[in-house]
């Protein structure tokens, strides 16, 4: 093995004992969304999401700046593909925003409340005649020259996007030796309905007025989003799985325990079923619910606990069961000292980092604003206090070749199936399978394309 | 309290067809549409309380806002004036520039009102300037701050520098609140408080206006 190989392996095998709750040398340094890496390297956060090279070359200096660092960070955004469609659900640096500034979501009622029905019994129809000309304005009206020449740029940009991410992620592991912090993404199916279908306001009031609409509509979506999600995560299984968690912290337990966790814990079955980890982010105070991550197997879901909560508190709840990512509030990156950021890392690595299984982080990522010097003092307190065992040498854990297709996993709907398509050729003359299959590979990467816009 | 008591409990258990029925019929019987909105303003206090008690959570502040645009619906078209007029005190708040995330200060806001105070909402993406007019304009005794990301610290700050080149600052209490705030922010920004949540910020109106 060279030594950028084995410098990868040594990053990879931590990040993933850390996840695993099993013995390393030392915590990673493993935030998922390091938003401050691109900015200290000098982009602007428009350069970052619109210029490849640009963004590469940034997380490339950051690296080189800060060697301790285990996996950098994940950007699902590459912003040509969104202009090529005019989506409507983002805000961006540079376009609509300054380009220094922060990308941000632009929720509203994209699905209408009567359209549950459609819903529920087309999920991919409805998204494609509904609701993506309504979040992707160039698709609209439909039929239109505009539209159809939208849905060709968009196919095309989507491969060049893949192709960016394949290209970064293999540049950053042959020459740096840089694993990826998670691959893939999908969301938790209230979520779905409570982001970019249905909206906060939309979604509390169908559960009010609505309950068993939403509790079907739910169910639909378990499937769509687990085939979303095994289509764009590692094919090897080394990272895990990305969820940010957006409307869970605005619920009571009640309606947590009826409307969110059921279907999200399905889903996670399936992915952890099909040889997955998982990285959710709880955003928001998660405390009156993360107990359920007691039901998921153990060393599988990662945690990213947001600001408002408490660590010490999960720690104690679910630390023992699922590896813990947190502990240091936004405004000590941005306002803080060094020697503030060192007594804070010290203390975690005393307390809730203190038997493995803890990632020092923000809450669910390292802000854009952080001043250099905290970020150092960060790294170099995990150094200093956060070792365990110098004889353990971290190595990537097996794959899991042996994994399946969960039983429960429902296969992805298509827009035209196979047989409907037979049908009208009236059978093919040759060997079937030679058509069949690169048909239904092209339906169901149109298919995943639909669902990406639900994030 | 009888047909009252009705409408009442109807509002706090969020039941909509039964308070537009409600409604309705008091309107039928030739009752003064301000004696029904005074009976659903005390019914939205109620429904504050049990947000703070934690036995309602957003969804129910949400329901109970949009059944009361219902009830408006049907009485505002009505002669007369419907304003309930005396309030507890006037607040300006808004979410401050480059950001447009409304969930934390809507639910303030909504608070706020079912407390009986004024409040003008200035939405998201405020820039300062927008904030310090509203302060004069008004004269209120307080002024909140919302925000969600991180990189608004300095345009928080700059909003309360704003305020005392305007000769303001003396006359108005700076409320800051949101995800990325804590004490320390507030002491970087010079407010004068930081609202962990959205019953403390209420509270802290409260006790500017020497409220109950």
């Amino acid at each position: 093995m060279s030594d950028l190989q084995e410098l990868f392996a040594r990053r990879l095998g931590r990040y993933q004992a850390a996840i695993a709750l099993e013995p390393a040398d030392r915590m990673p340094i493993a935030c998922g969304s390091n938003y401050f890496a691109e900015v200290y390297a000098g982009n602007t956060n428009q350069e970052t999401i619109y210029d490849a090279e640009k963004w590469l070359k940034g997380e490339k200096a950051f690296i080189r700046a800060f060697p301790e660092v285990d996996v950098l960070r994940n950007n699902r955004i590459w912003a040509p593909l969104y202009d090529a469609v005019g989506n409507v659900t983002y805000r961006l640096p540079g376009r609509d925003l300054p380009p220094r500034s922060q990308f941000q979501f632009v929720e509203k009622e994209y699905m209408l409340p009567d359209e549950y029905a459609f819903l529920i019994d087309n999920p991919g129809q409805y998204l494609m005649e509904r609701w993506i000309p309504r979040v992707l304005g160039d698709t609209a009206p439909p039929g239109s020259a505009r539209a159809n020449m939208a849905f060709l740029k968009g196919g095309m940009a989507q491969m060049m996007m893949a192709q960016i991410m394949r290209n970064r992620s293999i540049h950053l592991q042959n020459e740096l030796g840089m694993p990826q912090p998670m691959t893939g993404f999908f969301l938790a199916p209230f979520d779905v309905l409570a982001d970019t279908l249905r909206g906060l306001k939309g979604i509390f009031m169908d559960i009010l007025r609505r309950p068993d609409k939403v509790l079907a509509a739910c169910d639909v979506l378990v499937p769509e989003m687990a085939n979303l999600a095994l289509a764009n995560a590692d094919p090897f299984r080394r990272n895990p799985i990305f969820v940010p968690t957006h409307k869970a912290c605005f619920m009571s337990p009640k309606q947590f325990d009826t409307f969110y966790w059921p279907s999200f814990k399905k889903l996670m079955d399936i992915l952890i079923e099909s040889g997955y980890t998982i990285r959710a982010y709880l955003e928001g105070d998660w405390g009156p619910h993360w107990h359920h991550l007691l039901e998921m197997p153990k060393g599988k879901v990662l945690c990213d606990i947001d600001n408002q909560g408490d660590i010490f508190q999960a720690k104690k709840d679910i630390g023992r069961h699922q590896c813990l990512a947190g502990g240091v509030p936004d405004s000590l990156f941005i306002l803080g000292t060094p020697r503030e950021m060192r007594e804070r890392v010290k203390l975690l690595c005393g307390t809730v980092g203190a038997d493995g299984g803890f990632i020092v982080n923000g809450g669910c990522n390292i802000p854009y604003d952080t001043r250099p010097e905290n970020y150092r003092a960060m790294i170099d307190a995990v150094m200093e206090y956060g070792r365990y065992d110098e004889n353990v040498k971290p190595a990537p854990r097996q794959e899991r070749p042996d994994a399946v297709r969960a039983a429960a996993l429902k296969p992805q709907g298509m827009l035209t199936p196979w047989a409907v398509r037979s049908a009208e050729l009236g059978g093919v003359l040759g060997d079937e399978d030679l058509v069949r299959r690169p048909w239904e590979m092209l339906e169901s990467m149109g298919y995943n394309w639909l669902w990406q816009w639900v994030l | 309290m009888g047909e009252s008591g009705t409408l009442t409990r109807a509002l706090v258990e969020l039941n909509e067809e039964r308070v537009l029925a409600a409604v309705n019929e008091r309107l039928a019987a030739g009752e003064d549409p301000l004696a029904i909105i005074k009976e659903c303003n005390e019914a939205m206090v109620e429904v504050g309380k049990l947000f703070e008690k934690k036995e309602y959570y957003l969804s129910e502040l949400i329901m109970s806002g949009e059944i009361m645009k219902g009830v408006m619906a049907v009485l505002e078209p009505l002669p007369g004036e419907v304003k309930t007029g005396a309030h507890e005190g006037t607040v300006v708040i808004g979410t401050v520039k480059e950001d447009i995330h409304d969930i934390g200060k809507n639910i303030v806001v909504s608070l706020l009102k079912g407390t009986g105070f004024e409040v003008v909402d200035l939405g998201v993406d405020v820039a300062s300037a927008d904030f310090v007019a509203k302060v004069r304009e008004t004269g209120t005794k307080v002024l909140g701050l919302s925000t969600l990301l991180n990189f608004t610290y300095p345009e928080m700050k700059k909003v309360v520098d704003d305020l005392s080149a305007a000769g303001l600052r003396d006359k108005v209490k700076v409320v800051i609140g949101g995800a990325p705030c804590n004490e320390r922010v507030r002491e970087f920004v010079g407010a004068d408080y930081y609202a962990p949540d959205a019953v403390a910020g209420v509270n802290i109106c409260k006790e500017v206006y020497g409220a109950g």
